[in-house]
């Protein structure tokens, strides 16, 4: 039971991130300006009324009726994921006999969905502010890992010793998992500024390989879309800066995960997973070479966002692994 | 990194390596991956217009192109089973004739190429169907599912069964409830099938280490799912008819076709022998093979 609901909730959690950056990406995040409710109402189909009212005040605005049912989905099944949790630590707590585990782990999950839950709020109460926004994504993204992590504890493995040999692993883990954290970061902030056309080509940016930027501006945390903190627009400069900080962080997690993964291969436990992130790794960055030579197409934007979510899952199961080896805590298949 | 095995001694010729990467791509299981996804193709344009031969051909290729890479990289994920395996001992990588990031390189290139065809000749559509099943099956199956529950081949059965949807989105830029019939008819044919592979072959998996149904649930239990299997799969075979899409050609073939796999689950549940489930294994090829083919017929005939 406990088992499966962990099993569930995982794979809820990669459809809610998903369908959370195709609302972002689709502009569909004010389709109900209030929350938790839509229009204090329970659904688009009740508040009919005063989404068409909005929408005739003001035509092309944040508000359509797709837009609000695109932004309720995200709601319902966010909401969905939270109820599935809190029985999860639940479960965890009255079961932790029986599991062997310690609750802790799901109790940290239950706070970081609380948390996600109010970053959610104030994404749309403050108006899609950058760094909110963002934050929002990280902590989807966090809601993943510890849930993977959970998900992994429950499957039996087969016995991995290390060797002396590969003590170099579980640093190269972390660092891995840091790298790639911070590249998720990144590419939230193109995302969030609307940055993804600040370099329209390949692979050298507006022509040069450093073009003009302004990275005080556009790395500037608390400020409105598409503004810097006084108030003034942001100018192009600073959009560059930022999308050409996720194509120089994309070479460094290309060639980091790219020569962490063809270790692994050599390492008979771990070559399944080194495969699963070679091919994942392969995937993204060609996903997004992509999303720069086809324009930004809604399609491609959403699958980067699945993508990095899959190559997050795989590095979060790498570490579980190598950390379980070292202290010999999970030994010996079921 | 394997130059020391006894059998890489010779230094491999360019025709010799061509053939390894060849070898790799599991060009058998490709085509019936591609046979089942031409008869998707087929099936979704109605007879009498025109076939639109420049996205049929090309969605041919991207599908046969993906496929292999996903083949590969499978070959990549299991070459320590492979090596335990007899049935697959004699694949290049076990071998040491080509290396794991060769073989990284060559699916990257031949999957690349497959997903530009489909994306820029056929439809973007069938494009992410087929990235989906390559990553369902060359990650999702192969890396978490296989080597992690019983129910590894129920699960990932769902991209082997694609194919034939990936040809009617190749077709028609959508994906129909006829296609997810075709489908279902696979999804619940694959249980049957390699069940009774995994029967005869039980003690070799459980070498390899891996939880297939009968080394962790027993061969009674694994033969009457079987049996329980084949009766939802007959069943499915049905429905083409009765949502009229197929006529009574195929019904007839489907029900006769039924019948006789029926027998053999029957047999394997009451008296069961490895000659038995070998033959069912062989068998269930070649009923999914002329039931397509009686879809196919079907189709043009009546």
């Amino acid at each position: 039971m406990f088992r499966k609901l962990v099993f569930a909730a995982t794979v809820l959690t990669f459809i809610v991130v998903v369908v959370g950056a195709f609302v972002r990406l689709s502009d569909a995040g004010l389709g109900c300006p209030d929350w938790p409710l839509c229009y204090g109402k329970l659904t688009p189909l009740h508040a009919a009324d005063e989404i068409s009212r909005a929408e005739a005040e003001q035509p092309g605005g944040p508000v359509t009726m797709a837009k609000a049912w695109k932004e309720m989905f995200h709601r319902y099944i966010a909401k969905l994921l939270g109820l599935l949790i809190i029985v999860i630590a639940v479960l965890a707590w009255m079961k932790r006999r029986e599991l062997g585990q310690s609750p802790w782990l799901a109790t940290v999950l239950l706070g970081a969905v609380c948390l996600q839950g109010a970053f959610g709020a104030w994404t749309v109460t403050m108006m899609l502010m950058p760094l909110i926004v963002t934050g929002h994504l990280l902590g989807g993204m966090t809601v993943l890992s510890l849930l993977t992590w959970l998900s992994a504890q429950q499957l039996s493995w087969p016995v991995f010793v290390p060797g002396a040999a590969a003590a170099w692993l579980p640093r190269a883990a972390l660092l891995a998992l840091a790298v790639l954290a911070g590249q998720i970061a990144l590419g939230g902030w193109v995302s969030t500024n609307y940055a993804a056309m600040g370099c329209p080509d390949l692979p050298l940016c507006q022509g040069q390989l450093v073009p003009p930027m302004d990275f005080t501006h556009g790395f500037q945390l608390l400020r409105d879309l598409g503004k810097k903190a006084d108030g003034e627009l942001l100018t192009l400069e600073a959009l560059t800066a930022i999308h050409w900080a996720h194509r120089a962080g994309a070479i460094v997690v290309f060639l980091f995960l790219g020569w962490f993964g063809s270790k692994l291969l050599k390492l008979d436990a771990l070559r399944a997973l080194g495969v699963a992130l070679l091919v994942l790794l392969c995937i993204q960055v060609g996903i997004g070479l992509a999303i720069v030579a086809l324009q930004l197409p809604l399609h491609l934007a959403a699958a980067h966002n699945a993508g990095a979510a899959l190559l997050l899952m795989a590095l979060v199961v790498i570490n579980f692994r190598v950390f379980s080896a070292t202290r010999v805590v999970h030994s010996g298949p079921a | 990194m394997n130059q020391s095995l006894p059998l890489g001694q010779h230094r491999p010729g360019l025709l010799n390596r061509v053939r390894q990467f060849y070898a790799l791509t599991k060009p058998r299981v490709v085509s019936l991956i591609v046979f089942c996804a031409v008869i998707g193709m087929l099936l979704a344009v109605p007879a009498g217009v025109a076939l639109p031969l420049v996205p049929l051909f090309a969605a041919t290729v991207g599908i046969a192109l993906v496929a292999g890479a996903a083949a590969a990289i499978n070959c990549l994920v299991e070459q320590k089973i492979d090596a335990v395996m007899a049935r697959t001992r004699g694949r290049p990588l076990p071998l040491g004739e080509v290396n794991s990031i060769e073989t990284l390189v060559f699916a990257s290139i031949v999957g690349g190429i497959g997903l530009w065809l489909l994306n820029n000749w056929v439809n973007p559509l069938t494009m992410w169907l087929t990235l989906a099943t390559f990553v369902g099956y060359a990650v999702i199956y192969t890396v978490i599912l296989k080597p992690a529950t019983p129910q590894n081949i129920v699960i990932g059965g769902a991209s082997g069964a694609m194919p034939p949807v990936l040809g009617w989105s190749a077709m028609t830029d959508s994906v129909t409830p006829d296609a997810l019939l075709l489908f279902l008819i696979i999804f619940a044919w694959t249980p049957p099938h390699f069940w009774a592979l995994a029967l005869y072959r039980t003690e070799e998996y459980a070498k390899a280490g891996l939880p297939m149904l009968p080394v962790t649930h027993g061969e009674k239990f694994t033969r009457l799912q079987v049996l329980l299997y084949t009766i939802i799969m007959v069943a499915s075979t049905l429905l083409p008819f009765v949502y009229r899409m197929s006529g009574w050609i195929y019904l007839v073939s489907a029900v006769l076709l039924g019948a006789v796999f029926m027998y053999y689950a029957v047999r394997i549940f009451v008296s069961y022998s490895d000659k038995l489930a070998r033959t069912t294994f062989r068998y269930s090829i070649l009923y999914l093979s002329l039931l397509f083919a009686a879809l196919l017929v079907d189709h043009y005939l009546a």
